[in-house]
């Protein structure tokens, strides 16, 4: 007998599973701690007074790594309670969609740093326009690319919550010039955008997932 | 060369359209009937029928719901689905290693 059909067979299963494995750690959890981060962040930037464009950038930045890793240590003691291994094909293609929005913010941030001093000395007031108007939305912007490439791997509604950031950061750049101060706006819509929303978002999934997430 | 495990192998899963139906249920909690159509590239009516099939074996539940004012057809496999899903997929890996020449 000859079994290359039926390794065929667990080939075609293989490759349709693999394509359609959904992330299944419970992400409410998630939403809600980087929701925490984020709002907490950003009352105490502004309550530092942070507001040099670099300390700004190097402020949120670190908030970034923060609530990356918070997420991270969730999802993984979520992997380990279910006996599963935490870098999963599903969990490798969320990162693998994420990455190049938020390298690319990454980017822009670094660019802002050394450029934005050089066009401030022709420019004066721009650099904290660069830094702390038009760079967060770009961040917003970014964020929500990340998530909605990613959300082809997440369950149902997190392609939606991709595409509020990309809208919303893109209107933001058509809006005029709010009356806050450059810092006390970048904060505001870090802690809007980065807390307030993934917290609105958290206590929504929180309400809505299943909670046998292999179920 | 045993013929145990072919001649064990389920034949509702055991034709390529319900193989790949099950295949897809078994990496997900539940697709949307439009979401299957769309991964397999199948008709409706030849996804209803296979859908039929696995329901009748008890392999698939099927839930219907309202989802923005439009029926929401979802389909899961059931305890047993997965159950004779991996029987189904022990079996293939062991013909696999039958068939496999001895070096």
């Amino acid at each position: 007998m000859n079994g290359d059909w039926a390794a065929q067979n667990l080939q075609t299963i293989r490759t349709l599973m693999e394509r359609t494995a959904l992330y299944r750690r419970a992400l409410a959890p998630v939403m809600i701690a980087v929701g925490c981060i984020g709002l907490a962040a950003a009352i105490l930037g502004w309550k530092l007074g942070i507001a040099q464009p670099d300390h700004f950038i190097g402020y949120w930045l670190a908030v970034a790594f923060i609530a990356a890793g918070a997420g991270f240590a969730l999802v993984r003691r979520q992997a380990v309670q279910a006996g599963e291994p935490v870098w999963s094909p599903p969990a490798r293609r969320v990162v693998q969609s994420a990455l190049p929005a938020l390298g690319a913010g990454l980017l822009l941030a670094v660019a802002v740093i050394l450029e934005a001093p050089v066009k401030a000395s022709q420019f004066p007031g721009l650099e904290d326009i660069l830094a702390m108007k038009w760079l967060p939305q770009g961040w917003v912007i970014l964020y929500g690319c990340a998530v909605h490439a990613a959300g082809f791997v997440l369950p149902r509604g997190m392609k939606l919550f991709g595409w509020a950031f990309v809208v919303a950061g893109s209107l933001l750049f058509l809006a005029g010039t709010p009356s806050l101060s450059p810092a006390g706006y970048g904060h505001a819509l870090m802690g809007f955008f980065f807390g307030l929303l993934h917290q609105a978002y958290g206590v929504y999934l929180f309400l809505t997932e299943k909670k046998d997430p292999a179920a | 060369m045993n013929p145990e495990p072919f001649l064990n192998l389920d034949r509702v899963i055991h034709e390529k359209g319900r193989m790949a139906i099950m295949s897809l249920l078994a990496a997900t909690p539940e697709l949307s009937f439009t979401e299957l159509k769309q991964a397999l590239n199948m008709t409706d009516g030849n996804l209803t029928t296979h859908i039929k099939t696995l329901q009748q074996a008890g392999y698939v539940a099927i839930t219907k719901s309202v989802q923005n004012n439009r029926p929401l057809t979802t389909c899961s496999l059931t305890t047993g689905g997965r159950t004779a899903f991996k029987g189904y997929v022990d079996l293939l890996e062991q013909i696999v290693r039958q068939t496999k020449p001895q070096i």
